[in-house]
C-alpha cells in the first residue's frame, strides 16, 4: 500500500485516541482561567455585594471567595477539577473506543 | 575499457542516458536504433531546414541528476522559454491552464450560467458511483464544464468514449494528488520555483534532438558506438540468460553479443522477438498491452508570425486535430527561414484506424483544411508539409493493462542479464526525464551492482510540479489531526463524567447538610424533573447527568467529525480542481 493510501486509510477509517494527560491539562487550564477571570471581573466591577452567585462555588471549593486571593484559590480548584474531568473523559473514551474496536 | 560491451536497444532518452552512465563507470556499449536518428519518441525531425519536435517536449525535471546531465550536455544551448498555451473550443480561445474568469467570459453569459447551475446540480446530486472518467469529472465540475473542456480532447487523445474510460485512469493520471498532498497544501504554500516551472520551461535551441545528438557524441567520445537504422530481428536467449541480439541493417544481419542487455523497445515487441519465445500466457499478456499513436503533420506556412502560443489544445469536435504546435515559439531557431512559420498539427490515432491509414498527401490536405477552419492560417499560405508517425507514442492504461503488465513484468524480471527501460520498455507513461532516470538506474544496476527497481521509477512528480514531499512526522501529525472521534465512545465518556460529577456534587451537599440543602443545585429540577438534592436524588442526578452528557458528547463528536470531513473533502476537491485545470498537460 502506498503512503498516500495509508494516510487516506488512517483519516477515513481510524479512530482518534486522546492523550488523557494533555486533555486533562488543557481542560484544567481552561476551567482554571475561566474561574480566575470570572472572579476578577466581578472584583473589578465591585458593588454592594460582590459576585453572590459565583460565591456559591464556595460550597464545593472550600476557601474560595470572590476576591483576588479567591481567584487564585479558584484557579487551583478549577484546574484540579478540570484536569480530572478532562483526564477522565479521555481515559474513559480511550477504553470504550478500544473495546468497540476489538469488538469489531 | 576492456570490459565486454553492453548492448542497448534503442537510442532514445533512456537508452542514451544508460550508455552515458555506463561510460562514466568505464563500460562501453553498443546502442542499436531502428530509426535513422537518435532521440526515439523525443527526436527532432527536420524538413527543408525546419525542425519539428514530435509531441512538444518541455524540459523541466525534479530529478536533479537528470537536470545536471542536461546542462552538462547542452550548456548555453539550453534556452529558457515562456509558456503560453490555450484551448480552442467553439471558435474561441481559452487560456490554459484554465482561468475561471477568462473561461466564463469566453463562453458567454448563458453558457456560463448553465455551467454554474450544472456545477451546483452535480455538487448536490452527484453520480453515486464514480466508475468512469465522465462520472468522475462531472462530479467535480458539473456536466456542462465536463462537456466543454474535458470530453472532446480526452476522446481525441485516447480514441475511446469518456463513458468507457475508467475513472481509475483519471485518478491515476493525477495520482500525485493524494489526500496527503492536498492537506499539506493547505498549510504550506508551493515554492516560487513551481510557478516558474508552469510559466516557463527550458528548451534546446534546435529542439530536443539537439540534446540527444549531444548525448550520442558524448558516449561515442568515450568509446561506445551508436548504430542507426538497425532493426532488431530477434533476441536470443538460453533459458533466462540473453546470449545475443540479432539485428538487420540494410539486409545485412549481425548478432551482437554482450555481457548485459538493456532494451527500451516496447515491451510488447520485446516479448514477440524473444527466441525461444516465452510461455503462451506471457505472449498473450504482451498482446493485451496497447498503444495510441501520434501523427504529426508538419506544415510550413508563408507567414512570419501566426499566433503567440507554444501550443494550442483543440477541443473543438468539428476538427480532428488534437493539438497544434508552433515550433517557432518553442525556439526561433526551429524555423530555418524566419519569414515563415512551422506548425505541427497533431492527430491522435491508433495504428490501423482510418486516420492512421490515410496517405501523407491526404493528411496534409486535411491539416491545411483544418488550420484554415480554425482560423490560425489560410490554406493558401501553407506552402509545404510532411508527415511523421509515431505508432507507439502513448501506452494505453485501459482496464486490462495492469494485469497484463504484471505477467510480462514477472517474466522480464526473471531474465538474468536483461533490463527493460524507458516509456515503452516499461509500458509506463514516463516523460523524458523519468525515462532517462530508468536508463541511469539500469546502468548502475550493472556498473555498481545496485538493485534499483526500474518499474517503480515514479511518474507522479512530473505531473505535479507542485507536489510536496512530506516527511513521516507530517504524516503522523496529519493522521492525528484528521482522524475521527468515536461518537459513541466520546458520548459515553462525557456522560459518565457528567453523571458522576452531578452525583458527587449532590452527595457532597447532602453530607454537608444544613437548614436548606443545596437550594441552588436543586434548581436543576427545572430541567431534570424529579431531581432533588437528596441521597436518592443523587442517583437520579447520576442518570440525568449521564443522559445530558451523552447527548452533548455525541453532538460534539458528530459536529467535530462532520466539520473535519467537510474541511478535508473541500481541501481535496479544491486541490483536485487545481490539478484538473492543467489536466491536459498530463495526457
Amino acid at each position: 500500500m502506498t503512503a498516500e493510501k495509508e494516510l487516506e486509510q488512517v483519516i477515513l477509517t481510524r479512530i482518534v485516541r486522546l492523550n488523557a494527560r494533555i486533555q486533562g491539562v488543557v481542560t484544567g487550564l481552561i476551567a482554571g482561567l475561566l474561574l480566575f477571570f470570572a472572579t476578577n471581573w466581578l472584583v473589578l466591577k465591585g458593588g454592594y455585594r460582590v459576585g453572590p452567585h459565583l460565591a456559591l462555588l464556595g460550597q464545593f471549593f472550600i476557601g474560595y471567595h470572590v476576591s483576588f486571593l479567591g481567584s487564585l484559590i479558584g484557579f487551583a480548584y478549577a484546574f484540579v477539577c478540570g484536569f480530572f474531568v478532562g483526564y477522565a473523559i479521555a481515559w474513559i473514551y480511550n477504553r470504550i473506543a478500544d473495546g468497540r474496536q476489538r469488538a469489531g | 575499457m576492456d570490459k565486454p560491451p553492453i548492448v542497448i536497444i534503442g537510442a532514445g532518452p533512456a537508452g542514451l542516458a544508460a550508455a552515458h552512465e555506463l561510460a562514466a563507470h568505464g563500460h562501453s556499449s553498443i546502442i542499436v536504433e531502428k530509426l535513422d536518428k537518435v532521440g526515439g519518441l523525443a527526436r527532432t525531425e527536420n524538413y527543408r531546414g525546419f525542425s519539428f519536435d514530435i509531441g512538444g517536449h518541455r524540459f523541466f525535471t525534479k530529478e536533479e541528476e537528470v537536470n545536471r546531465l542536461w546542462r552538462e550536455l547542452l550548456g548555453p544551448e539550453f534556452l529558457r522559454r515562456p509558456r503560453l498555451s490555450r484551448i480552442y473550443y467553439r471558435r474561441r480561445f481559452f487560456y490554459y491552464p484554465l482561468r475561471p474568469l477568462n473561461a466564463l467570459a469566453g463562453l458567454g453569459v448563458w453558457r456560463s450560467l448553465a455551467i454554474v447551475l450544472s456545477y451546483l446540480r452535480w455538487q448536490l446530486f452527484p453520480h453515486k458511483g464514480e466508475d468512469t472518467f465522465e462520472q468522475w469529472v462531472t462530479n467535480r465540475f458539473g456536466r456542462k464544464l465536463f462537456e466543454t473542456f474535458f470530453k472532446t480532447y480526452t476522446e481525441k487523445v485516447w480514441g475511446i468514449s469518456c463513458a468507457e474510460l475508467r475513472a481509475e485512469w483519471a485518478a491515476q493520471r493525477i495520482r500525485g494528488l493524494s489526500l496527503k498532498t492536498a492537506l499539506i497544501g493547505m498549510f504550506r504554500k508551493p515554492p516560487a520555483t513551481i510557478k516558474t516551472l508552469i510559466e516557463e520551461f527550458d528548451y534546446p535551441r534546435l529542439g530536443p534532438g539537439m540534446m540527444w545528438q549531444a548525448a550520442r557524441d558524448a558516449v561515442e567520445r568515450r568509446g561506445s558506438s551508436v548504430r542507426l537504422g538497425c532493426e532488431v530481428i530477434s533476441i536470443r536467449r538460453r533459458g533466462s540468460a540473453i546470449e545475443n541480439v540479432l539485428i538487420s541493417n540494410n539486409g545485412h544481419q549481425e548478432a551482437l553479443s554482450g555481457a548485459e542487455f538493456i532494451s527500451s523497445m516496447p515491451v510488447k515487441e520485446l516479448v514477440e522477438k524473444l527466441d525461444p519465445p516465452p510461455s503462451q500466457s506471457v505472449i498473450e499478456a504482451a498482446r493485451r498491452l496497447r498503444f495510441r499513436g501520434l501523427i504529426v503533420v508538419c506544415l510550413i506556412v508563408r507567414r512570419p508570425d501566426l499566433f503567440p502560443d507554444n501550443w494550442i489544445y483543440i477541443h473543438d469536435p468539428t476538427v480532428k486535430v488534437g493539438r497544434i504546435q508552433n515550433y517557432k515559439n518553442w525556439s526561433p531557431a526551429m524555423a530555418g527561414d524566419g519569414s515563415k512559420t512551422s506548425l505541427g498539427m497533431e492527430y491522435f490515432a491508433t495504428p490501423g484506424d482510418g486516420l492512421w491509414s490515410m496517405s501523407d498527401g491526404a493528411l496534409i490536405e486535411l491539416a491545411k483544411t483544418e488550420i484554415n477552419r480554425i482560423g490560425l492560417a489560410a490554406s493558401a499560405d501553407v506552402e509545404d508539409g510532411c508527415v511523421v508517425r509515431a505508432p507507439e507514442a502513448y501506452p494505453v492504461y485501459d482496464a486490462d493493462y495492469r494485469s497484463a503488465l504484471a505477467t510480462v513484468r514477472e517474466f522480464v524480471n526473471g531474465l538474468e542479464n536483461f533490463q527493460t527501460i524507458g516509456r515503452n520498455g516499461l509500458h509506463r507513461y514516463n516523460n523524458q526525464d523519468h525515462a532517462m532516470l530508468t536508463g541511469i538506474l539500469a546502468a548502475r544496476n550493472i556498473a555498481l551492482a545496485e538493485r534499483n527497481d526500474l518499474w517503480s521509477v515514479n511518474t507522479d512528480s512530473e505531473y505535479h510540479e507542485e507536489l510536496l514531499v512530506p516527511d513521516k512526522a507530517i504524516e503522523e501529525a496529519l493522521a492525528r489531526i484528521f482522524t475521527r472521534l468515536d461518537r459513541t465512545a466520546f458520548a459515553a465518556a462525557v456522560g459518565i463524567v457528567c453523571g458522576a460529577a452531578l452525583f458527587a456534587a449532590t452527595i457532597a451537599l447532602v453530607i454537608k447538610g444544613g437548614d436548606v440543602v443545596g437550594p441552588n443545585l436543586s434548581l436543576l429540577r427545572q430541567y431534570f424533573p424529579g431531581y432533588r438534592v437528596t441521597a436518592s436524588g443523587s442517583l437520579l442526578g447520576l442518570a440525568y447527568g449521564f443522559c445530558a452528557g451523552y447527548i452533548g458528547g455525541w453532538l460534539f463528536a458528530f459536529l467535530r467529525n462532520a466539520a473535519m470531513f467537510i474541511y478535508v473533502a473541500r481541501a481535496y476537491r479544491r486541490a483536485q480542481r487545481g490539478l484538473l485545470r492543467r489536466f491536459f498537460d498530463y495526457l
